[in-house]
């Protein structure tokens, strides 16, 4: 829970680290509409190379980026096999029939036990998973017992344009979180905050304070690592008073939940009201015009991202409304 | 023997060079009962990290301490029960906020009780019994403990330990915050506790005065290291304090004051006021 990073910023000197976060954020911002204008696979696997390129430019390391995409893992899997088994467009590639039957899913549950058994010992655990995949489908497919009592079967087709489907959206999705990788890993969250609130203040006219939202998610930046400080002392505090967080029934779960929630809101209530009164007796005036330490510049480099962008938005347009095609 | 600790260091995982110890090779031995031990240092010596290893909340991260026979290392252990041993060694902390939560003082008293499995109606007459020995009346028990004053909090959360009944007694800075003479209540509370139960008590102070008034033994931490363990008369007597970022206690500094400037000859060496001042009358200058 010690030196928690806030963001993914890894300070470093590549190219995107010198580019001012307003040309970065309006441009990644304009390139993920792009990708979602394009229309087949043949193009987004066009953008997925340039997306590679803007790495190695950047020099980030593809390691970082697939760090990134551990948390969608799931849901990255969950789309390719959603399209897969819902497009039913173009020439059926594989059909079969899956027998659901006692003894297969007694099977599967014995190679689910094996895989979760030697997960434990393997750390790159994701060959595993694809053994186990296409193990169970290699036995809801093969394996019929004569003797079995088959519950239901269930017709599995899969076609051309399914798979096409599936890659596609994949690739999109990695677009997308390669680009916003790139912003998040070379920008600082102070600067993010600053670029955001330039680019948003022209909203002022409408009623939408750019200045305070600014100033309220640096805020709570600044204090999420102060927050898991104070909650790691109040464990502290409650488990010398016996509570013992790993184990006990529910009701007492709950309870020594509640014994950290409690002083938890206490402490954050305190400590915001004694920040408000620090800044104002700093003469803190919301609203007031204010300067910067660190005054945003833009350079040749933004010139580059920007034409990249517009270049790359016109492009992904002319092949949205066919002007571009093949 | 109570709680001995050989050779303990230890690191928080956040510190980015690798070779600052909030302690270091600490060496120590405390009694499981009839001790009375101040446990001082200037700010950021490594005392609240000293008594959190008292109750195994952290883990030395070299060397182990012995709580009661159970040998803490780096390593948790599967066969420790760390919750016994926090039952056993009572440790409370500085603030108190970090801890009160229920909505009246009696319950949150009971808190600590309760985790140990002590049935209600028991952890009740031990929570009234601690609230009595703090010094607070039985109106208080219904009172929320948000709404008291710091003094106040300071002894629920103190009753909140001593609810558990635990052997042993560490306190983080329990005087810090207080006005002088709320500490001196607040010592003689401790006295008084110290003397009726036996029960070994360890006070982290950085008031010189209650360590030279109260104490028999004093610890001193500089730096991480342990520098001094013995008794406050010979370490005001024999021991260059500045080393070690410490204060003279005031007696001390104004009878050496009065020495130096009327060149006098007085027995600086007076633990109260009420002796300072006898030993000033003596001199027959007032
Ligand atoms: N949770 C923590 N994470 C990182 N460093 C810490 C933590 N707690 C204390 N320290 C550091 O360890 C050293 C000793 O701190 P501490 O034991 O609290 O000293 P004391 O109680 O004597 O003021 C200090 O330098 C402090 O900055
Ligand atoms: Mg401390």
């Amino acid at each position: 829970m010690n030196g928690i990073i806030i963001g993914q910023f890894i300070p470093g000197d590549g190219f995107f680290y010198k580019v001012d976060p307003r040309s970065k954020i309006a441009g990644i911002f304009f390139l993920m509409i792009a990708v979602f204008l394009l229309k087949d696979i043949y193009q987004v696997l066009g953008a997925l190379l340039l997306t590679f390129g803007l790495l190695i430019i950047g020099k980030i390391s593809f390691i970082k980026v697939l760090k990134g995409l551990k948390p969608i893992f799931i849901l990255l899997i969950f789309t390719f096999v959603f399209q897969i088994l819902i497009n039913r467009q173009g020439n059926i590639l594989v059909d079969t029939n899956l027998n659901i039957s006692l003894i297969n899913i007694g099977l599967v549950i014995i190679l689910f036990v094996i895989w979760r058994f030697l997960a434990k010992f393997k750390k790159f655990n994701f060959l595993l998973f694809l053994g186990f995949l296409f193990g169970s489908i290699f036995i809801f497919i093969y394996s019929s017992f004569s003797f079995d009592y088959n519950l239901t079967s269930f017709n599995l087709q899969i076609y051309e344009k399914g798979i096409e489907m599936s890659i596609f959206v994949v690739i999109r999705l990695l677009i997308i979180i390669t680009l916003s990788t790139i912003l998040t890993l070379t920008t600082k969250p102070t600067d993010l905050t600053q670029g955001l609130e330039s680019l948003l203040s022209p909203l002022k006219k409408i009623g939408f304070n750019s200045e305070d939202f600014a100033l309220i998610i640096s805020i709570s930046l600044r204090y999420i690592p102060t927050i898991f400080d104070e909650a790691n002392k109040i464990m502290q505090a409650q488990a010398s008073r016996g509570a013992d967080f790993s184990e006990g029934k529910l009701k007492e779960k709950l309870k020594q939940v509640i014994s950290l929630l409690i002083p938890m809101f206490i402490i954050a209530f305190m400590r915001s009201e004694e920040l408000a009164d620090a800044m104002e007796s700093r003469n803190f005036v919301p609203g007031k015009a204010r300067t910067r330490i660190h005054e945003l510049n833009y350079s040749y480099r933004d010139v580059l991202v920007t034409a990249f962008t517009v270049v790359f938005f016109a492009v992904a347009l002319l092949f949205r409304l066919n002007v571009l095609g093949y | 023997m109570g709680i001995r600790f050989n050779e303990v260091s230890h690191k928080y995982s956040s510190f980015s060079d690798g070779n600052l110890s909030a302690i270091y090779q600490v060496s120590l031995k405390i009694k499981a009962k009839d001790e009375f031990i101040a446990l001082v240092g200037h700010t950021g010596s490594g005392k609240t990290t000293l008594a959190k290893h008292m109750n195994a909340l952290i883990f030395p991260t070299e060397g182990n301490v012995e709580i009661f026979n159970k040998i803490i290392t780096k390593k948790r252990n599967r066969d420790i029960k760390y919750n016994e041993i926090r039952k056993k060694v009572g440790l409370v902390f500085q603030f108190p906020e970090y801890q009160l939560f229920e909505e009246t003082v009696l319950k949150d008293i009971m808190f600590g009780p309760l985790n140990f499995h002590i049935s209600k109606e028991e952890a009740r007459n031990l929570a009234i019994n601690a609230l009595k020995l703090v010094g607070l009346d039985e109106s208080y028990s219904n009172r929320n403990p948000y709404n008291l004053s710091g003094g106040e909090k300071k002894r629920v959360s103190i009753a909140g330990i001593l609810a558990m009944d635990p052997d042993i007694l560490v306190l983080d800075e329990p005087t810090s915050g207080l006005d002088p003479a709320g500490k001196r209540v607040l010592m003689e509370l401790f006295k008084d506790i110290h003397k009726r139960t036996n029960k070994t008590i360890i006070i982290i102070t950085h008031d010189m005065d209650l360590v030279y008034e109260y104490f028999s033994r004093a610890v001193v931490m500089n730096e991480g290291e342990l520098v001094y363990d013995g008794s406050p008369e010979s370490l005001f007597k024999e021991h260059d304090l500045s080393k070690n970022h410490l204060d003279y206690p005031n007696t001390i500094k104004v009878l050496t004051h009065l020495n130096k400037t009327l060149k006098l000859n007085l027995n600086v060496y007076q633990k109260t006021a009420i002796d300072a001042l006898k030993e000033i009358e003596k001199a027959g200058i007032l």
